[in-house]
């Protein structure tokens, strides 16, 4: 419990990959024990490859796509685990930050 | 020895990076033509050969003797090899990477523990394990095995409870194993892959062998696990469950076999050959200069320089006939603008209906901009009505326009289900066959040698019975209910299909969306032959759906503050163009105007009469139809292949479809493109910032080049990447078929899709990309989609542009050069101007 909040620290991680992996993130999600995330379709940006583009008229496979999810600190190993492995093939990035959420029973 | 075992999470992701070499097959129902190949296309079209050479087994490439009778026949010539000779020694064609060009060399192929131990011992136990592994697929599939483990899902945790049971399973040890082998499938993996001490790569060389020792069944996986809706009915075979089975059989056969696993094993330097390099055909053929050029060349480079000059000499006879003036200018005051899909099938309708003379037409995809889920009326669920890459984002029903009809309809339906529900029920049986058989043999037997013998016949009997029980009803899509897009969605997706297609303005009194579908009997691939954009079904929908939206005055009111202007006399009206008998339906919105009226009864025969012309074209090419056999005229002979229930080939698809040309219709208009080109129109004059280039290369020719690969494949490696022999297909739980009485399922096309007899009909050649737009924002546009990049940089697909007044061709990796008209290339023989129409209608065109 963080002493000047009253909150309970988590770990959030963020993923920005393609609209095609963000089913295989989301499993990675699920293995790890998440029971939700965030995930945000067509999303733009300028990265390693170069720009990207946003929202596609016809295609939601082939845009960036950003999923989050905030884990207990000792769930969040085993989906490291499967993201760098994920991420030393496919495009994307992924961030690792600290997290405190006011009602922790959500996120068990 | 035991490695140390992977988390989960890894061992999830470890699943879907071994797993990319693996196709994906969609069910029957919605079998959308799809590139076996799609997960390789980060890497060049060669390279992604070559890698599936090592784990799929595949040539990649048109064999030896197609080429060879390809050059015979003058379809590739010496100047073709000489320009494809001269592209490969300047660079100008994607290479093999180094690294996949070096296993290649090695020769070894992506193989699992079990197989390469086999090749040590005397023993068959692979082949054993995929006998089991596929028959409780199918069983779970089927509905067989519904028993899990308390608490638990999935296929694995079926396969679990039920294998304890069965003797096979025994044999092979697996009992044994299963205490030692707890938890979920991602454990159960995990546990396997440290037994067999593999690390990282090994561990993903071992999944992508057991993913390709079954590729239909890993395809199936694949898809429902990465593809399918989350809410996708029926039991759900995904990719880890798949693998975890096939892991624990492996296991126990390797047990068996006395193999010790770990660091430095018994079968760690055994290598599996891969297939030869791919055959090309002999210099001897060629001969002269180009043919020792040809045999100085690594066979796998030799093979890509024939694909391209076989790929040349198409692309350059296109663009040859494309650089001639146009013999008919589009229609300017039309009576009607007809939208058809891109499908190249509707190439043939527009150009015999443009050469009646007053008809504008355009090319849009089939589902026209709304990706709707829609709950037919009287249907039996929801039917996805967009393309794969799209998820549908309005949900929409359908009503009767005659309430008490349509409760007639519903009614009568519900009759002739339950009979149809009752004798299928019996059929089933053990012993209710043999009594079906006595009691109604009498009835039934006429029945069945009518449907033989006079297929058209039986199927005007059998509609005469249905609607003597359900009448039938005009329908119309709920666009004003609750659930249904609010008036500004709809506005936004007519807008985007108008501005994307460059129909903003000069709108005619009537505007046909044509969307297609195909008529076909007892043909477990009858999707295929329906709308790609519509998710492999019929068109029709789409468009009563799309012209729906464009005759609401609230969206109209809508498209005018948006600068497009909609008179209030155009009316929108759907249509389906049947593809497998170039017949069209109107669907007329209630309440036309008499005048609208009179002129759609005209288009309706202008529409029969260009469907007619274009079913000459076609029956020329089917095989089994003759100009008039039996006196019967061309109408009636494919409308009997459409009904016969042993017709294999009741058309021929999209085979032969080799080009998608982005443009307005007048840079194609009065050329006779032989129903091969899709067709997108676009007008780049009105769309400077690229938004609309970008929907269209992002969309449509992705599809577009899922089909054409779909097509190639099936053609070059129709034993690996085809569905092999329609005759003897079996088809299991809606979902695939066997050849035959079990194995694997089958991928990709039947045989009679791509071949005639047992020579090829499909040319297979990737698809020609043709754009009408300045060169800098085609350049942006790949810039910014890595999607189109893959392809057009990786020669996944050719790319060239028409950029004021030149054609320019991409390179590999980036940059254009530009097409030159060769000499040879003055009559193209794949493409044609319309000669015979322009005679025929000269009089008619002079009006227009």
């Amino acid at each position: 419990m963080d002493e000047r909040w009253g909150l309970t620290p988590m770990v959030k991680v963020e993923v920005v990959v393609s609209g095609e992996d963000a089913e295989v993130v989301a499993d990675l999600f699920a293995t790890a024990g998440a029971v939700g995330f965030t995930a945000v379709a067509n999303v733009s940006g300028v990265g390693h490859g170069g720009a990207h583009q946003g929202r596609l008229a016809f295609n939601d496979k082939n845009a960036l796509a950003l999923l989050m999810v905030v884990l207990p600190p000792d769930g969040v190993d085993g989906l490291l685990d499967g993201l760098r492995s994920l991420l030393s093939e496919r495009p994307g990035v992924l961030f690792v930050s600290d997290a405190f959420v006011s009602r922790p029973e959500y996120f068990r | 020895m035991t490695a140390r075992a992977f988390s989960a999470g890894h061992v999830v992701a470890l699943v879907e990076r071994a797993t990319r070499p693996v196709p994906l097959l969609w069910p029957l129902g919605s079998a959308v033509a799809v590139n076996p190949l799609w997960d390789l296309r980060s890497q060049p079209f060669p390279t992604a050969l070559a890698h599936a050479r090592r784990t799929l087994g595949i040539a990649g490439l048109p064999s030896a003797d197609v080429l060879a009778d390809a050059f015979e026949s003058g379809r590739v010539t010496v100047a073709d090899l000489e320009a494809a000779l001269e592209d490969h020694d300047r660079g100008r064609l994607a290479a093999i990477a180094p690294d996949a060009l070096r296993s290649l060399e090695q020769g070894s192929v992506v193989a699992t523990v079990l197989e390469r131990h086999e090749q040590l011992v005397d023993a068959s136990l692979a082949t054993a394990v995929d006998r089991e592994v596929a028959k409780y697929c199918a069983a779970y599939v089927g509905g067989l095995v519904t028993g899990p483990a308390a608490g638990a899902t999935g296929f694995f945790a079926s396969w679990r409870s039920a294998v304890e049971a069965d003797p096979a399973g025994r044999r092979l040890g697996v009992d044994a194993l299963l205490d030692s082998v707890d938890g979920g499938p991602e454990a159960v993996i995990a546990t396997v892959l440290a037994r067999l001490g593999l690390d990282e790569p090994g561990a993903v060389d071992e999944l992508t062998g057991q993913s390709t020792r079954l590729p239909g069944w890993a395809a199936h996986a694949k898809w429902r696990s990465r593809w399918a809706a989350p809410d996708h009915a029926g039991p759900a075979l995904g990719l880890v469950d798949y693998l975890a089975v096939r892991l624990v059989y492996d296991l126990a056969a390797l047990v068996q076999l006395g193999h010790r696993p770990g660091r430095g094993s018994c079968c760690d330097h055994v290598r599996l050959a891969a297939p030869g390099p791919v055959p090309v055909p002999s210099p001897r053929v060629v001969g002269g200069q180009t043919g020792r050029r040809l045999a100085e060349l690594d066979p796998d480079v030799a093979g890509m320089v024939w694909l391209t000059a076989y790929e040349g000499h198409y692309r350059d006879g296109l663009l040859a006939a494309l650089e001639r003036p146009a013999a008919r200018a589009p229609a300017r005051a039309p009576l009607a603008q007809v939208v058809c899909c891109i499908d190249a099938r509707s190439e043939g309708l527009r150009r015999h209906l443009e050469a009646l003379g007053d008809y504008e037409t355009f090319g849009f995809a089939g589902f026209f901009g709304v990706p709707a889920r829609v709950w037919p009326f009287a249907g039996s669920g929801p039917v996805d009505l967009l393309p794969v890459l799209l998820h549908p984002s309005v949900e929409l029903t359908e009503q009767p326009a005659d309430d008490a009809v349509g409760v007639a309809r519903l009614a009568g339906l519900r009759q002739l289900a339950a009979v149809g529900s009752a004798v299928t029920s019996t059929r089933e049986g053990t012993i209710a066959p043999y009594l079906l058989a006595e009691a109604g043999g009498l009835g039934l037997g006429p029945l069945t040698v009518l449907r033989t013998v006079a297929p058209a016949r039986f199927d005007r009997l059998r509609r005469r019975v249905v609607q003597r029980f359900a009448p039938p009803v005009d329908v119309h899509p709920v666009l004003d209910g609750p659930g249904a897009p609010d008036d500004t969605e709809q506005a936004l997706f007519v807008e985007t299909a108008l501005r994307t297609m460059g129909l903003t303005d000069g709108f005619a009194p009537v505007v046909v969306l044509c969307g297609h579908g195909s008529t076909t009997e007892n043909n477990p691939y009858g999707s295929a032959l329906d709308c790609g954009a519509c998710g492999a079904a019929r068109g029709g929908t789409s468009a009563r759906v799309a012209a729906a939206m464009c005759n609401r005055a609230e969206v109209r009111k809508l498209l005018a503050a948006r600068g497009i202007v909609v008179p209030v006399e155009t009316v929108f009206v759907a249509a389906e163009h049947d593809t497998a008998t170039d017949t069209v339906t109107l669907f007329p919105p209630a309440g036309m105007a008499p005048v609208n009226r009179d002129r759609l009864a005209r288009i309706g025969r202008d529409l029969a009469r260009a469907g007619a012309e274009v079913a000459e074209e076609r029956a020329a090419t089917l095989p089994g139809t003759g100009r008039r056999p039996r006196g019967r005229s061309v109408a009636e002979q494919l409308v009997a292949r459409s009904t016969d229930w042993a017709q294999v080939q009741p058309e021929w698809g999209l085979a032969r479809c080799a080009g998608l040309v982005i443009g307005p219709r007048r840079l194609t208009v009065g050329v006779d493109l032989e129903r091969r080109v899709f067709l997108h129109s676009y007008e780049p004059d009105t769309d400077p910032d690229g938004s609309a280039l970008e929907a269209i290369l992002t969309g449509p020719m992705v599809v577009a080049q899922w089909i054409s690969a779909a097509y190639y494949h099936s053609a070059v490696d129709p034993d690996v990447l085809g569905a092999g022999d329609k005759v003897a297909h079996n088809v299991v739980a809606g979902i695939g078929v066997y050849q035959g009485a079990g194995g694997d399922l089958r991928l990709g096309l039947p045989r009679q899709a791509v071949f005639d007899g047992s020579s090829l009909y499909h040319e297979p050649m990737r698809l020609l990309v043709l754009v009408a737009a300045p060169r800098a924002r085609v350049d942006a546009v790949v810039a910014r989609n890595p999607v189109v990049a893959e392809l057009a940089d990786g020669e996944w697909v050719h790319l060239a542009v028409r950029d004021a007044d030149r054609t320019w061709l991409r390179q590999p990796g980036g940059g254009w050069r530009p097409w030159t008209r060769r000499r040879d290339s003055e009559d193209p023989p794949a493409t044609t101007q319309c000669a015979a129409d322009a005679r025929d209608h000269g009089e008619e065109n002079a009006r227009g």
